[in-house]
């Protein structure tokens, strides 16, 4: 028995043209392929097939209608997955509208640029770097419209900046510049672009300008030296500040002493040791306690001094470090409004791709629904004739009723296509 | 036509004492040109000095040598010990000598000066460690051996030692001669601590450098006695803060043994002679006068000549500052009385007295360091032993040194003087070979009714007066008068010479 896929395939071109679902097809061939020798034999078993189903043939026909609804059906369910072409016009699926919604709606990387030459840039891992080299275009993110090179100063490049771009090529996360060591043993990178992700995540990368990394480090620097001031031990500058205290002072303790020492001379007495006054004279003793009393007020002095300076380095370091973000905090300050632009941007470009995802799922949930009525009306027509079949008919008129021969006919059917394919099998020798 | 003889009275010869520094011929004649072994009586009389008698019975420890000081320890207690020193060895007592050297402590030098203060008695010599007594211990000790003592060392082994002020002070060290120690308040133990200090003048000398000789306290005041200056220390009750008052350059102290308080003076020898603070408490200045003007040249001399110690003593019951050169066995006594015109002291000779030490004991009485032993100042011989009393006047011209004059009479005038022999001698223009003539003084021992029998002696008044008439030879235009004698248990004082003289021709 032969199967017409043509009517098939004209049933179904009539719907849609280019969809190829003929799995059968191929089977048969390659069974009359290697019937080839035998086709004599062959076609005595076909003609005795063909025989047998002519009578069923209704039969046949309503089973194959069924059929075919059920292969669209289960066509429409591929193809609202994989896509399909219709009129030469290329329908995507849900896995490609999905791919696409994906595709659209992934993060798209930007850079903000703030006047004074600072970047701030945010990408995926993954996504090629940022590191094009920004003109005018304080935001630069896709979609947006490009500025024109005669933009408002204020969004200028300042000077340097190709020093930033520089930097900016450089790959994400790398430090540039030597690691010198200072004065004070300590090191500080001569230029240092921000740390930034390396995983498929969100990279983030700001990078100030020469001139704010310049002060930034400076501050830095300088934070890191008031620190490390602050966590000197205090005696060595207690000293320092006592030495110093005790030389303004001994100028007048000089004179002091020399003019006892003229007293003294003049009196004869300079060269008087008391027992009771230390081994001096009074005026000596009291000159020397009121020394050492000074001496006593400058150390207290000194240890006191040092002590607020050590306050006062730790908090000009405290001050030297919140400066020194100050460049990194207004960067992310003035970033504030690229990325709230870029939100802005993200949101439409999500809800494009979402508004183009319903759209398509709705074309798809058409055509489903239109492909599933058309397999509903299909398989209906089969059932109704396979229905007819076995239903006895009576005639209105007459009142006769004639007994439904469908399962004869499907009985002789079966045997005409088990002698038919006896012969066959014969014909090609498989069966004896 | 003869001449009338003209008398010439010298009442009270010698009253001013001795005097050669002057020219004999323009002299007082109340100066004299010799007067030895003499003293100005409380009558203002030239009179035979008293002498010595030996009170030590056994000297044993001393054995020939001669006591070099002596000191009389007293305390609160009424305890008292006399102590001396000779034959390097620490003796007391006056009888019977006792050796009171601590055990154990070598001596080889006895110029100890020993000072009473506070209960204990110490003595200094330089080099030596200090040695103390009290009648706590009942012994003499090296300072440092002593219970409570403390800081004695080698820096306080001074020669010149002062209680005053309330402390001790010590100076005239072997290799330091320009600093003062002074011990702690009222305790002359301790020399560390308390109130105890030193001061270091080498700084104030006057001239730039001297030498530490002696120290004294006087009004108020340290005074500190250099070999050529003197500095004075004004505040010295509290010695860490006295200041010097004043400074002297060019007179100084020739030893320490020298320097005696007179109450209202202080009496030293320099090199140019005796010299003394005035107390001037309203002026607070400290006049200098030099109170050996008359025999400045002889105690230069003597000066010179000195190889052993210098002794001293201001006796106010004789009226007296004794200072004895013992290497030259010379003693000079100054009359305290009172002073001439020129400020000076009258002034005798003691020679050959053999007197090596003085003290004057709480109750007045003079003690004398011999080699006998301990002597009292009594009686008219030297331990039963005569010594001469000398008196020459200066030259005389009687207010005409152009004149011829014959002696002819030399009457003098004596008081006491029982039994002795009366050398009376002239000269004429500054010869000195006298001619003598002599005469013994009949007995002139004192008579008192009640206590003389009768016959026995002759009741006078007081002490008797011999007047003699001596016929004398030559002519010169000057005259030189004198009288010696040998003074043996008895005084004698010159009360006056008359001369009777006839003036001659112009030369």
């Amino acid at each position: 028995m032969v199967v017409n896929n043509s009517g098939v395939g004209a049933l179904g071109s009539g719907q849609g043209s280019g969809i190829t679902n003929d799995p059968s097809t191929s089977g048969f061939g390659q069974f009359l392929g290697g019937a080839a020798d035998v086709l004599g034999g062959l076609l005595g078993g076909v003609q005795q097939i063909g025989s047998a189903i002519s009578p069923a043939m209704p039969a046949i026909a309503g089973s194959l209608l069924t059929k075919e609804a059920y292969d669209r059906l289960s066509d429409i369910g591929t193809q609202s997955l994989t896509g399909v072409t219709v009129d030469g016009q290329r329908v995507p699926g849900a896995m490609e509208v999905a791919e696409r919604g994906q595709r659209e709606s992934q993060f798209r990387p930007f850079t903000v640029t703030t006047p004074t030459g600072s970047m701030f840039s945010a990408r995926m891992g993954g996504q090629p770097s940022m590191g094009q080299p920004v003109t005018t275009m304080p935001v630069t993110s896709p979609g947006f419209a490009v500025p024109s090179p005669t933009a408002p100063p204020s969004m200028m490049l300042p000077p340097g900046m190709d020093q930033l771009f520089q930097m900016q090529r450089m790959p994400t996360g790398v430090m540039k510049g030597d690691i010198k060591p200072v004065q004070d043993g300590r090191y500080y990178p001569t230029a240092m672009a921000q740390q930034q992700p390396t995983t498929g995540g969100l990279e983030v990368g700001m990078t100030l300008s020469p001139q704010e990394q310049a002060l930034q480090q400076q501050l830095l620097g300088g934070a890191g030296g008031f620190f490390g001031q602050a966590v000197q031990p205090t005696q060595a500058r207690e000293q320092a500040i006592f030495e110093r205290m005790r030389a303004a002072q001994r100028p007048e303790e000089e004179r002091q002493r020399l003019a006892l020492e003229e007293r003294l001379a003049g009196q004869g007495r300079l060269g008087v040791s008391s027992a009771a006054y230390g081994g001096a004279t009074p005026e000596m003793l009291a000159m020397a306690t009121a020394q050492e009393e000074a001496r006593n007020r400058s150390m207290l002095g000194a240890m006191q001094q040092a002590q607020a300076e050590q306050m006062q380095q730790a908090g000009l370091g405290q001050q030297f470090l919140g400066a020194g973000y100050v460049p990194q905090s207004q960067l992310l300050a003035a970033a504030q409004p690229g990325i709230q632009q870029q939100q802005l941007a993200q949101q439409a470009q999500q809800f494009g791709t979402g508004l183009f995802g319903e759209t398509m799922m709705s074309g798809l949930e058409a055509r489903l629904l239109a492909e599933q009525a058309r397999a509903n009306l299909l398989g209906g027509v089969g059932s109704n004739v396979l229905a007819g079949m076995f239903t006895p008919q009576v005639n209105k008129v007459t009142g006769v009723t004639t007994p439904a021969g469908g399962l004869g006919d499907l009985g002789g059917l079966f045997g005409g296509i088990g002698e038919g394919l006896g012969e066959i099998g014969r014909a090609i020798g498989i069966i004896d | 036509m003869a001449q009338e003889l003209q008398s010439i009275n010298l009442v009270a010869p010698a009253f001013k004492g001795v005097n050669t520094e002057d020219s004999p011929l323009a002299q007082d004649p109340s100066f004299a040109e010799i007067a030895d072994n003499a003293v100005i009586d409380k009558r203002g009389r030239i009179a035979a000095r008293k002498g010595h008698t030996v009170i030590t019975t056994n000297k044993t420890v001393l054995g020939t040598d001669s006591l070099r000081a002596i000191k009389e320890f007293r305390d609160d207690a009424g305890n008292t010990k006399v102590f001396s020193v000779g034959n390097n060895k620490i003796i007391s007592g006056t009888a019977t000598l006792v050796d009171e050297t601590p055990a154990g402590y070598s001596i080889n030098a006895d110029n100890w000066k020993l000072v009473d203060f506070n209960g204990r008695i110490y003595m200094f010599q330089r080099g030596f460690e200090p040695l103390v007594y009290d009648n706590t211990s009942g012994a003499v000790e090296a300072m440092s051996d002593h219970t409570h003592s403390s800081g004695v060392t080698s820096a306080i082994y001074g020669n010149e030692v002062l209680a005053a002020y309330g402390r001790l002070w010590t100076a005239d060290f072997t290799a330091n001669k320009s600093t003062i120690y002074w011990s702690d308040l009222l305790n002359g133990i301790h020399w560390t601590g308390g109130s105890s200090g030193n001061i270091d003048i080498s700084k104030v000398w006057p001239d730039g450098y001297d030498e530490i000789v002696a120290l004294a306290a006087h009004n108020n005041a340290l005074i500190i006695f250099g070999k050529h200056s003197i500095i004075v220390y004004d505040g010295a009750t509290s010695p860490a803060s006295m200041t010097l008052a004043d400074t002297v350059a060019g007179i100084g102290c020739v030893n320490r043994d020298t320097v005696q308080y007179t109450g209202t003076d202080l009496l030293f020898l320099s090199h140019t002679g005796l010299k003394s603070f005035g107390r001037t408490i309203q002026e607070k200045s400290m006049p200098i006068s030099s109170l050996s003007g008359n025999i400045t040249k002889d105690i230069i001399a003597a000066l010179q000549n000195e190889t052993q110690f210098f002794r001293s003593i201001y006796s106010p019951e004789e009226g007296f500052y004794l200072l004895t050169f013992t290497g030259q066995d010379m003693t000079y006594c100054f009359d305290v009385r009172g002073t001439l015109e020129n400020g000076s002291y009258r002034v005798t000779r003691w020679p050959s007295t053999t007197f090596s030490s003085f003290t004057r004991l709480d109750d007045g009485t003079l003690y004398i360091g011999t080699s006998n032993g301990i002597s009292t100042h009594t009686g008219y011989s030297d331990n039963n032993v005569s010594y001469r009393f000398k008196y020459y006047s200066p030259s005389l011209t009687f207010g005409d040194s152009s004149r011829v004059k014959i002696l002819k009479k030399l009457k003098p005038t004596l008081v006491g003087a029982n039994n002795a022999t009366v050398f009376m001698k002239w000269a004429y223009d500054f010869d000195t070979t006298y001619a003598t003539a002599e005469f013994t003084v009949g007995t002139q021992i004192t008579g008192f009714y009640g206590e003389s029998e009768y016959t026995t002696v002759e009741f006078t008044g007081g002490q008797l007066t011999n007047q003699r008439s001596l016929n004398t030879t030559g002519y010169g235009t000057s005259v030189q008068v004198g009288l010696e004698s040998e003074i043996d248990g008895s005084s004698l004082s010159l009360q006056e010479i008359n001369v009777m003289a006839l003036i001659g021709k112009l030369l």
